[in-house]
């Protein structure tokens, strides 16, 4: 639920990038966002949920008070001076770049901290989601054919990902990462 | 013309075999576009041995190290699909895969090698993003190709580290494109564009940038501390796929590194990139050495060699002058005698059916020709003459005596440590107890040729170096060390 609302803040960005200059190619890149990040990943997550019986795993590496303590601190070293030129990037969104470096910051944080495969899944793509935001803001957008690319290779990640969680299932009965111990020789 | 050639032959190689349901029409289309992206590949390097960058469209473009690069993937590329045909066979005789799995293998082996093809020659950073993202993609299941829990494990840990570490160089990848004002309609960012505006980066950006850059690609080229995905992908995947992998793929990745490294220096000065890789180089030879030590897996062991071997030309560029020159050696020895070694573990596993090393002895008795490959591969990675990775090791060196002594010393020291934990391995693999029940079948002469003609390549290549390749060094090594 929460990716499918970043997904569709981002889906609007681009919609609105649209609005202002009327370009057919960026309303068929907003479109397809939509429909990949909106309506196709999540029915993914629920397929693999209802096929498998799973239950979405939110457990974590580190406890509560640890994770709310790191999460504070990524996003005070999004805001220190050393990234201050990013947040520069384009000075009339210093705040929202801040925000959206301690938001790629915590998506990765979220990716090695979560035990549960789903759980890493929705990380990388949140992460992917928060660098569109952030290069959005900065201006740098790039070429609709490039970003018809990223989203191409979005939607296959997302279909093999799929596919590897169900593997993961029928061999270890869980998503649990931490059960995973087959490569130790 | 001929990038179109090579991505047109591969990609439409790939989709006819999934079509096909006989076995020797897709070995044969999968010889034959390796074949003709050989040949392209070779078109190309004359062309940008004669007239400098090549650029056939906007799309693409191929610099000396790229063409380098491509000689690479091509000849490797070819030796590994003729391997694989032969291996795969060998693998269906033994009841370990049918044909479904011979035609998956092959249609996304094709994938594989566009893949890397467009990777290098790619003309736009974020199209180079997208197709280093989609080797990860094409190979995910062909390191999961046994279906074992131990190769989905390794799987998908390959497929979220490398996910996690290519976005993070996308991101770096975005922030070099602030350099560039102002584009004309309908045209790409391109790698001499990008160099040409340089100076306009703001450069601290620019070092930021080149930090996610070079942890985002350093998790594909396998450099430590990011390198942890790369044994229990490379000691899981098929044979020939572990060589493209340690042979191939991650020169790909070193080359986006340093095209990065080139603008950076142009806006931040040299020492500022040399430090990290030096920083970088250190903890992937330190690790790697201190693994191989104690490593029981010869698979494995040949995948720490690798980081190491990375280690090794990341430690060429940080030191630069004449290591710069020794690192663009290095990776061509290297991908050679990497996949060569990676081959003659095939050939292990198919008559030991084991990857321990205390399980595999006395195989000059049981598969000689394959351990006299392995003999001169194990002395050809440790860097002994005449082999080229020892010239090569000779230069870093001598490059970083002058003004990175203590750096030099430990690499050494380093160096000293990998070729007794290396040594003490291969020796009980060779000359270790005879095991008679599997001397009795005569190997595969299809299994030997590809690894011994990149043995003997790799040789030739120490002791005499065409014209052709001579001069494509030269123009790199001009080029990376401005």
């Amino acid at each position: 639920m929460l990716y499918q609302t970043q997904s569709l803040v981002i889906a609007t960005m681009l919609f609105m990038s649209f609005y202002e200059t009327r370009s057919l190619a960026l309303f068929i890149v907003a479109l397809i966002t939509l429909i990949i990040k909106v309506f196709v990943a999540p029915q993914f997550f629920n397929a693999l949920i209802k096929k498998q019986v799973l239950a979405l795993s939110a457990s974590t590496y580190l406890n509560t008070p640890l994770t709310v303590t790191a999460l504070a601190a990524l996003t005070a070293i999004a805001h220190a001076d050393v990234f201050a030129p990013l947040a520069f990037l384009l000075p009339l969104n210093e705040s929202l770049l801040s925000l959206m470096l301690a938001a790629i910051f915590v998506s990765f944080f979220l990716i090695i901290n979560r035990k549960g495969a789903i759980s890493q899944m929705l990380g990388i793509l949140s992460l992917e989601n928060c660098i569109v935001a952030f290069a959005f803001l900065a201006g740098l957008e790039q070429s609709p054919s490039l970003q018809i690319g990223i989203l191409f290779v979005i939607f296959i990640w997302l279909s093999i990902a799929t596919i590897f969680v169900s593997m993961m299932y029928k061999h270890f009965g869980t998503l649990d990462v931490t059960t995973m111990a087959h490569l130790k020789d | 013309m001929e990038p179109f050639i090579i991505i047109t032959i591969l990609f439409a190689g790939a989709f006819i075999s999934l079509l096909l349901k006989q076995r020797s029409i897709i070995e044969f289309i999968a010889a034959v576009a390796s074949l003709i992206s050989l040949g392209a590949a070779i078109s190309i390097a004359f062309k940008v041995a004669s007239g400098g960058t090549y650029t056939p469209s906007p799309l693409f473009s191929i610099d000396a190290l790229g063409a380098i690069v491509l000689l690479i993937v091509s000849f490797v590329g070819f030796l590994s699909s003729l391997y694989s045909i032969a291996y795969l066979r060998a693998e269906t005789k033994q009841n370990i895969i049918g044909f479904h799995r011979v035609r998956q293998y092959f249609v996304l082996c094709n994938l594989f090698l566009a893949t890397m093809f467009t990777a290098t020659m790619s003309a736009n950073p974020v199209l180079t993003w997208i197709f280093v993202e989609a080797t990860t993609l094409s190979t995910a299941f062909l390191i999961s190709f046994y279906n074992k829990p131990s190769s989905t494990e390794a799987a998908w840990k390959y497929l979220i580290i490398n996910s996690v570490g290519l976005l993070l160089g996308f991101f770096g990848t975005l922030l070099y494109l602030t350099s560039v004002q102002s584009l004309p309609e309908h045209s790409l960012i391109t790698w001499s564009l990008l160099t040409a505006n340089a100076q306009h980066l703001n450069p601290l950006v620019a070092q930021i940038a080149f930090i996610f850059i070079l942890i985002g690609y350093g998790t594909k080229m396998g450099l430590a501390p990011m390198h942890t995905w790369l044994p229990d992908a490379h000691g899981k995947a098929p044979a020939p796929i572990s060589a493209l992998l340690s042979g191939v793929l991650l020169n790909v990745a070193f080359l986006v590194i340093v095209r990065f490294k080139n603008i950076t220096d142009t806006i931040v000065g040299k020492e500022y990139t040399q430090n990290l890789f030096i920083v970088f180089a250190l903890s992937s030879i330190l690790i790697a050495a201190f693994v191989i030590l104690t490593q029981r897996n010869y698979k494995r062991l040949l995948a720490y060699s690798s980081i190491e071997n990375m280690g090794v030309m990341a430690l060429g560029f940080g030191l630069g002058g004449l290591g710069i020159f020794a690192a663009i050696l290095h990776m061509i020895y290297h991908s050679l005698i990497k996949s060569s070694l990676f081959f003659a573990a095939g050939n292990i596993l198919l008559r030991y059916r084991s990857t321990k090393i205390r399980e595999v002895t006395g195989m000059l008795s049981n598969i000689p020709s394959t351990a006299i490959v392995f003999m001169a591969g194990f002395l050809a990675v440790v860097g002994l003459p005449p082999f080229g990775l020892f010239f090569t090791k000779i230069y870093i060196l001598s490059a970083g005596m002058q003004h990175h002594l203590v750096v030099t010393g430990a690499t050494i020291l380093l160096l000293a440590i990998l070729f007794i934990g290396f040594l003490r391995h291969v020796t009980s693999m060779i000359f270790g107890e005879k095991q008679p029940e599997l001397a009795k079948e005569k190997e595969s002469v299809w299994l030997v040729i590809p690894p011994a003609t990149l043995i003997i390549i790799a040789l030739l290549l120490s002791l005499y170096m065409p014209p052709l390749l001579n001069s494509l060094i030269h123009s790199a090594v001009a080029q990376y060390s401005l």
